[in-house]
């Protein structure tokens, strides 16, 4: 994976076919995610209108309730009414943004090249789709506070995790789940399953999306550097 | 309130509702969190709010250090707005009046 560059079509960067293909897995989880704890069909598109009229209740997952917050923290009436009034529309907004990123990273038939680029007008829903990501595997790190993250960090710094390892499943091939048969020439991405949240994560769970977590931070802070400098120079 | 309120007293304490918002302001709060980039925080400060590279800054590492900062404040409609807005950022917003408790302080 290398940074993110402005160029004339957009911002450019390699991801390899491995990168490509979690990121894309982890964003499809995510939304689909939010489309089940927001009660929102995978068809539903905002323009249908249905969008705003769907249940709101408080998410049950803790990782879906940082993408879907309580706007307020000590009236209950207040964050409900919000809720009631928005949550909809964001979760299907959100969830949209996600299969676009997803989309970009690993389109059907796959790309043939490991050039991942990002246009202009789509680069701040990308840079928004990687913060849900972050948020959720964060989630599900139990990262809590800046230490944390830091010591993650520096887990993976230190070689210990590999943000290329195909994952605890490679210790263990099972013929009971075939390949999906997608363009993967044989890698395998992973456990693939970003589970319901709720438990603690085994230590080869931990390592994986421990090297995920930190690689989308790597791609969102070179991508911010590159937003924030033509945003500045009124580009 | 009692079931007896004319139409007349009802538009007078709708009228004074709003009254009571311009005077006391909601405010949007945001509150720090170990995921979100220091650069993505100030990005969202400059293009969304408008803010200049410097107040910006500012409330970003006031987030970062004291844990939570007041962003913009309004009526409460328009920090409806903007919470939803920090919300499909992935950033942690809340709102509240500034007349409670706690509620013009970060």
């Amino acid at each position: 994976m290398t940074p993110f560059r402005a160029a004339p079509a957009g911002y450019v960067a390699r991801w390899d076919a491995v990168e490509r293909e979690v990121l894309a897995r982890v964003a499809r989880d995510v939304s689909e995610l939010l489309r089940a704890e927001s009660g929102i069909g995978p068809d539903l598109e905002l323009s249908d209108g249905v969008a705003f009229t769907g249940v709101a209740r408080v998410p049950h997952d803790p990782a879906v309730q940082r993408l879907l917050p309580d706007a307020h923290r000590d009236d209950p009436d207040v964050a409900a009414e919000f809720r009631h009034l928005t949550q909809t529309d964001l979760a299907a907004r959100k969830a949209a943004r996600l299969e676009a990123f997803a989309q970009a990273l690993d389109p059907q038939g796959g790309t043939g090249t490991d050039e991942v680029l990002v246009e202009r007008q789509d680069a701040e829903d990308f840079a928004g789709a990687l913060t849900d990501v972050r948020l959720v595997l964060a989630e599900r790190l139990a990262l809590e506070d800046d230490d944390d993250v830091t010591a993650l960090h520096d887990e993976v710094v230190a070689g210990l995790v590999d943000p290329d390892d195909d994952g605890p499943d490679d210790d263990h091939p099972d013929d009971d789940h075939p390949d999906d048969g997608g363009p993967d020439d044989g890698v395998d991405a992973g456990p693939g399953e970003l589970g319901d949240g709720g438990f603690v994560l085994a230590p080869d769970e931990r390592r994986y999306w421990g090297g995920v977590f930190v690689a989308a931070g790597f791609a969102q802070e070179s991508l911010m550097d590159e937003l924030l400098a033509d945003l500045r120079a009124g580009r | 309130m009692t079931a007896t309120v004319t139409q007349q007293q009802t538009q007078e304490l709708t009228q004074e509702e709003a009254d009571a918002r311009v005077a006391d302001p909601w405010v949007t709060i945001v509150w720090n969190d170990p995921v979100n980039l220091m650069s993505y925080v100030s990005y969202v400060f400059e293009s969304y709010f408008g803010y200049p590279q410097a107040k910006a800054e500012r409330l970003m590492l006031q987030v970062h250090h004291d844990g939570r900062a007041v962003v913009s404040t309004g009526p409460r409609e328009r920090m409806e707005v903007d919470v939803q807005a920090m919300h499909s950022y992935g950033l942690w917003a809340t709102m509240r009046s500034s007349g409670d408790p706690d509620g013009g302080a970060a």
